[in-house]
Order: C-alpha cells, then structure tokens, then sequence
C-alpha cells in the first residue's frame, strides 16, 4: 500500500472524530468517552465497547466558561465545551480520571453541565507502586467496571480482559517500532505524525495495530528522506495543524516526543500478574517519566535528556498547555537539565483556544536559525 | 490648638487568646529552629499532612504554606514570586509554591524564615499542586520526599477502600521517619495526641459555631488567623488551652453583646476561600466599612479532627475541603450558611487554587438556590498581589450589599 494512502487514511480519522463515532453508533457498538491522561481503555475495550478518547478540541469555549474560572486548562474546559454542545451525542459514558487538580473538578462540574452522559471517575492513587498502591488501582478499577456495566448493561470478565490486554499490548509495541522509524524518515512530516498517534483515540486498536504495521511495512521501503532539524517534542499535546505545520516549514523532524497524547502512552505493556486486573493494575503500578505521575527523584527529567541524546535532538521544544500545573512545575527543571546536557531548548506555550500561531512561528524560526549552522547527524 | 493624640493602645492580656493562638504559631517556627541548632532532623510540611504523625514522633517540622501566607501578608510576595518567574515557574503556578521555591533558592527572607528543611512531609488531600511542589523542593535541595496521597474523592462516603490505601500509607510513613529520623513511634504518645487534637477540634468547632449568634461574638476574619494553629499545632497542650480560651471569650462576648467585629453588624456573610494575604487589609475593609460581618468560612468546619481510632484518622483525614465532591462540599457550606443565618455568600475565585475555584460556580448557584441568598465572587490571589484589584472588589461587595439590603426591605 502506498506511503500516501496509509497516512491520508491516519488523517482521515483524526481530524473527523465525529465521523468514527457516528460509525461506530450507526454500527451498533456502543462508545465509552476516556478522558485524559490514563483510562483503563483495556477495560472498556473487553466488554465490547468502543473506547474513544475525549482530549477536546481547537476552539473558542463560550458554555465552559459558566463552570470554570479563565485559569483552568483549555484541554479540560473544552472538554466540557463539546458535552454541553452536544458534540458527544449519543455516547454512554464518560471516564474521568483524577490525575490532575482540573481534570478533578471536570468530573464534578460534568454531572450538571453534562448531565445525560453519566460521569464514571476513576481515581488512581499517587503512590502506585507498594502494593495497596496496587490494591487501590484494582479497587478504582472494579468500580469504572461496576459503572459501566450498570450504565450499558454489558458484563465483565476477566477472561476477556486478558484478550483485550493482548491487543493492547501489540498495539503499544507497534506504536514504540512506529516511533522509533519515524526519527530516520523525514518525510513524515509533523502534522502527519501527529495524526497517526491522535487516530489511536478514534480507532479500536486492532485497526489502528493492522494500519500502523502497513505503515511500518510502507516506510521500511521507502528511502528515508535525511537532513531535517532533530528535534524532541514534550508536552501534554501538540496536535493543532497550523502550529505543526511550522516545524515543517521549519524544516524540523520530530525524532522522538514525550508527549502525554503521544509517545507516553505507549511506554508500559500489561503482563505481569494473576488476573487481567492484576497486571492491569500493576501496568500503572510501573508507569513513570509522566508530570501527572508522582516522580519525587525526576527520573521524566532525565528521562527527557536521555532520549534527546539516544535520537540525536539538536533541541528540546517544550509544548507547554497554558494553566497546566504538573507540566509547568517540570519545565524549569527540563529548562535546566537540556543546559548542563548542552542541548537547546525552548518554551512554546499553546492553548486550544488559540487561532494564530505567530509566536510559535517566530520562536521556530529562531531556533531553525541556530541549528541549521549546525551540520545534520 | 492642642494637639489631638491617638488613644494609646493598651498591652494585649497575656491570657487572651488572641496573645495565646499568636505565641503558638510564632513558637512553631522557634521550635524548629532550636531543633536545627540541637543537631535534629526537621521537615517542612503541607498543611493537611496528618500532624499527629510528626507530632507523635516529637518531630520539628514548619509549614511552607504559613510561610507564604505570612510574607505574602508582610509585603514580599511579589518579590519571592519573581525569583521563581525568573527561574522559569510560570505566573500561573500557585503563588504559596512560587514563593516556597524561591525561598528555597534564596534561604532568607526576613518577612518570615524558617529553617532549612532535612525531609519533606507532603499530603496531596488538599490539590496535587502540592506533589509537584514537593517534588521540586525534594529535587532542589536534594533531600527525602514523604507522600501521603489522599486521593480526590468523587462520592459522598469514605470507601473502605480508600481507608485502606491511607492507612498503609499512614504507617509507611511513620516507619519510613523513624528510619529517617531515629525517633520511634509509641501508641501511648499518639492517644494522647489524638485526645488533645479532639479537645482543640471540639473547642474550635464550637467557638466558630458562635456565629449563630445575632450579633456574632466575633470577626470571621479572626478564623483566618487562628486556623493556622488548627493546622498545625491541635494536638499540643498549649492549643488546646488556646483554643479552649477563645471558646470562652466568644461565649462571654455573646453574654455582654459584644463583638470582635468593630461597628454594627447590618449583614452577615460567608466568605469562600483563601483569604487574600497581600490585601487582607483591603478585603476586610470593604467588609466593615459596609457593616458586613464575615461570621463563618468551611475553615469553621474543616479543620474539626475528631475520631475515635486510626481508621477514623484516616477518614478524617480524606474529608478536608479540597479532598471532597461537589455534593459534600455543598452540603457542609450550606449547614454553616443556615445555622449561621448567612444572608449573602462573597466567594474568592483565587488564581493560585485550581482545584478550590474549579468547580466553585456550579457549586455556588446550588448553595445560594438552596439558602435563598446571593452570591457574588471578586478575583483574587492567596499570596500574588498581582492578581487583585481593589476596584472589583469593592464593587462587587457592593452590589452583594445591596441584593442582602433589598432582600431585608422586602421582608420587612
């Protein structure tokens, strides 16, 4: 299949979620919102659900703003926005974790600004590893399962998790290959790489896994195209087409990200343990390098540096979501950390209210102008 | 023309608890400092960390918020808030912590020092601001971070589960400081700590509910500066004499008819929030020059400890106000708002608290259609004086002003 045709396909459903949900409605499946930044998708996927990720949307917010104050992430408010504005229509339920201060009052003010989608919370706990780190998980586990099946009607088991563990599993070791490809083929450009982890949200796995591994298949033919700007993307989400397309302009190849919405999605498989639960459970239980995940030694901040030097980053761009406390409290220690690793890095902050992207563009433009005196690894 | 002279102020009583709640919260920082000199091992502590662990232990520790709050109300907050910005912290980050991890940085600040740190105490039960915040103190001054993660709690009950997960964390805890620390845990110490917390809580719970009284026996600006030691000291014998010293003064300024508010008392209000420590002058103003009594805040009832067994710590502890749902959170504001007779309900829609003004709207139409009262907010900052303005602040207080005015002229 040609390169072309498997990335338009990616872009297709990425930027018409609408469309895959009206899909999947029209073919009787029954959709289950997730919330950022981790949702136990596996659980949703085994009772035969469609799990669709709900990460907002590039907007002006108006109804959002009778429930949250200016300084509440746009993410999370826009959230909100497409609730109220029916954009959800027809779904079951919504998942709302607690891994951050917004993302816990989005729950609260979802019940009665959202009140015919029911509010599923799932609370995770900070200090996952120990076991009744563990214990709690399973407990915050068995109630999203016992909502969802009061809410739909389906049943749990755990058989059928086990399967469903599987599929995810092979989906994050594509999407790990996937990535680890896109350093060495410049000719992914950024918008079209953005596309293919956000199409993820809107797919069931299995065929987001078949397309990926015909993308794999497609790259691994052709001749990579060499010579771009190396760079590093890190943030909670970088998908708004008009910013990304500066780094093409720009002349830049994202070689690798620790992006919320991307990369660090894919970082843990689920595999040790009993029960699908228990290696559920314990999958969070070793997840780290996340700002919305307790890290008292900063390991995400080395991390950041380690994976800049492995994939030759000539710079570190922060992708900063204005109000987002977690990334924000990382960034002066990321800042710091890229200096003494002699890396450059640099602040972009975006919102998804935002229509103009000159800013971005100039800080790109300044960066382009300091690297491309530097000769291409 | 004789000169006119001021009234000389006289020396407060020793014995009032006004003298008594201060000396305890100054004490506090001179404790830890004495600890430091004496070779010991002290920690800085978030504010809803369960105090009787440290206080058990017999450890020192300081309270970075307090501190924060103290600088922020002497005038500094500002300029500790701008050393952050420059080491890259965003604006839009919590100013306690901005100011906390400047000072961090600096180690000096004659507004209010404290000892330099040898562990962190973090609880996140009042917003995960704070882990982040720890994180980088612990990564900063390269020193041992302990987390007690009290999850946000999204029903109405306690689950067992919960407790649990809280509890293993309570002993995880003491264990890992005794290691830290040398101190040891001794159960008979912690009755007693526990005993004396439920003394201080009961003494509180009961003095703030003397707001019922009309007038109320005392300026529910006075809970601002006296929760501190609610925080932080309640399970020492000198808080609960403190606290139990206040209770009688209240009592006896309802049976003279006398209050701490200065002026007569026209409309009672509840005030939502952190205060505004760089503009507690201004905020409090705006209130008395209108004859508008403050008389109960959720500090009234958030910081009554009262349990009979670890467990019921644990549960205490998973009920403080940022820990809880819309449901809870209403419920107990609307208690204080109608066995307090508030008429008008002012909320701080604080940019340095996230999680406190995130779900505030919804939950302040629900409170004032369930009270019958309006309700109006003004912008604010708990310690950034940036992000206040006196203007909207008066205007909004007056306008609640005269919806409580217009509501008493239609019932007369």
């Amino acid at each position: 299949m040609n390169l072309k045709v498997i990335l338009d396909e990616f872009s297709k459903v990425a930027q018409n979620p609408k469309q895959q949900l009206d899909n999947y409605l029209g073919a009787g499946k029954k959709v289950i919102l997730v919330a950022p930044v981790y949702t136990p998708e596996e659980i949703v996927h085994s009772m035969d659900l469609v799990p669709m990720g709900a990460w907002g949307a590039d907007m002006q917010l108006q109804e959002a703003k009778t429930y949250f104050p200016t300084f509440i992430c746009s993410i999370v408010q826009s959230i909100l926005e497409l609730g109220i504005k029916g954009s959800y229509k027809g779904v079951s339920a919504i998942i709302i974790p607690s891994l951050c201060d917004s993302l816990k009052t989005l729950g609260q003010n979802w019940k009665y600004a959202v009140p015919d989608i029911p509010f599923i919370p799932m609370t995770y706990p900070q200090n996952r590893k120990p076991d009744f780190g563990i214990a709690f998980t399973k407990a915050g586990y068995q109630r999203v399962i016992d909502d969802l099946e009061k809410v739909t009607g389906e049943t749990f088991s755990d058989e059928k998790l086990i399967a469903s563990l599987a599929v995810y599993n092979e989906h994050n070791q594509v999407m790990r290959e996937l990535a680890e490809l896109l350093a060495v083929h410049g000719e992914v450009s950024a918008v079209q790489r953005s596309d293919i982890f956000k199409s993820a949200y809107f797919m069931r796995k299995e065929e987001h896994t078949l397309l990926v591994k015909k993308l794999i298949a497609a790259l691994k033919e052709n001749e990579p195209k060499k010579g771009r700007i190396r760079v590093l993307t890190s943030g909670i989400l970088a998908d708004n087409p008009d910013f990304l397309s500066y780094l093409d302009v720009y002349n830049m190849q994202i070689v690798a990200d620790d992006v919320a919405a991307e990369s660090r999605q894919y970082q843990q498989d689920a595999v040790d343990g009993e029960t699908g639960l228990d290696r559920l459970a314990k999958k969070f239980a070793d997840m780290n390098n996340c700002s919305v995940l307790y890290d008292a030694k900063k390991e995400r901040i080395a991390t950041i540096v380690s994976k800049a030097k492995a994939t030759k980053a000539q710079a570190v761009i922060v992708i900063l979501t204005k109000f987002c406390d977690p990334e924000e409290f990382d960034y002066p220690l990321i800042k710091k950390a890229c200096e003494e690793a002699n890396i450059l890095s640099t602040l972009i902050e975006v919102d998804r209210q935002m229509v103009n992207y000159e800013q971005a563009r100039t800080i790109l433009e300044t960066v382009q102008t300091i690297l491309s005196k530097q000769s291409p690894q | 023309m004789a000169e006119e002279k001021k009234p000389r102020r006289e020396a407060p009583d020793p014995n009032s608890a006004k003298v008594k709640l201060g000396n305890i919260a100054a004490d506090a920082y001179t404790q830890a400092q004495l600890a430091k000199e004496r070779g010991e091992k002290i920690g800085w502590c978030s504010s809803n960390f369960p105090v009787e662990i440290p206080e058990t232990l017999g450890l020192k520790v300081c309270y970075p918020e307090n501190q924060a709050a103290a600088i922020a109300a002497r005038g500094a907050g500002q300029r500790l808030c701008e050393i952050s910005e420059a080491d890259g912290y965003s604006n839009d980050i919590c100013a306690y912590a901005r100011i906390s991890l400047a000072y961090a940085k600096i180690k000096e600040a004659p507004e209010q020092d404290v000892p330099m740190p040898d562990f962190l105490l973090c609880c996140n039960n009042i917003c995960n601001c704070m882990i982040k915040w720890y994180e980088n103190l612990s990564k900063e001054l390269d020193i041992p971070m302990i987390l007690i993660d009290i999850p946000f709690n999204p029903d109405y009950e306690v689950s067992p589960a919960q407790i649990a997960y809280v509890r293993e964390q309570f002993w995880a805890a003491i264990h890992q400081l005794e290691e830290l620390t040398g101190k040891k845990w001794d159960d008979e110490n912690f009755k007693k700590v526990k005993e004396r917390s439920g003394r201080t809580s009961r003494a509180w719970l009961d003095a703030t509910s003397c707001a019922c009284y009309t007038p109320s026996p005392f300026n529910g600006f006075d809970l601002l500066n006296h929760m501190a030691v609610m925080v932080t000291a309640r399970g020492k014998d000198e808080a609960v004499d403190a606290m139990e010293t206040l209770l009688k003064e209240y009592k006896e300024n309802h049976e003279k008819g006398v209050s701490t508010f200065r002026g007569e008392e026209k409309y009672r209000i509840m005030f939502e929030g952190i205060a505004c420590w760089p503009w507690l002058r201004a905020t409090a103003t705006g209130l008395k020059d209108r004859g508008i009594n403050m008389v109960t805040t959720i500090y009234a009832d958030a910081f009554g400890f009262i349990y009979d067994d670890f467990d019921g710590m644990c549960a205490a502890y998973s009920k403080v106000p940022n820990a809880i749902n819309l449901e809870l959170s209403r419920d107990k504001r609307i208690k204080l708002c109608k066995e307090n007779h508030v008429e008008g309900l002012l909320v701080h829609t604080n940019r340095s608290c996230k999680l406190w003004s995130g779900f505030m709207a919804e939950m302040s139409r629900q409170i004032g259609a369930a009270c019958g009262i309006p309700v109006v907010s003004f912008d604010g900052d708990q310690a950034d004086p940036r992000n206040f303005s006196e203007a909207q602040y008066n205007t909004r207080v007056q306008g609640l002003m005269e919806i409580m005015e217009q509501k008493k002229e239609a019932a007369r």
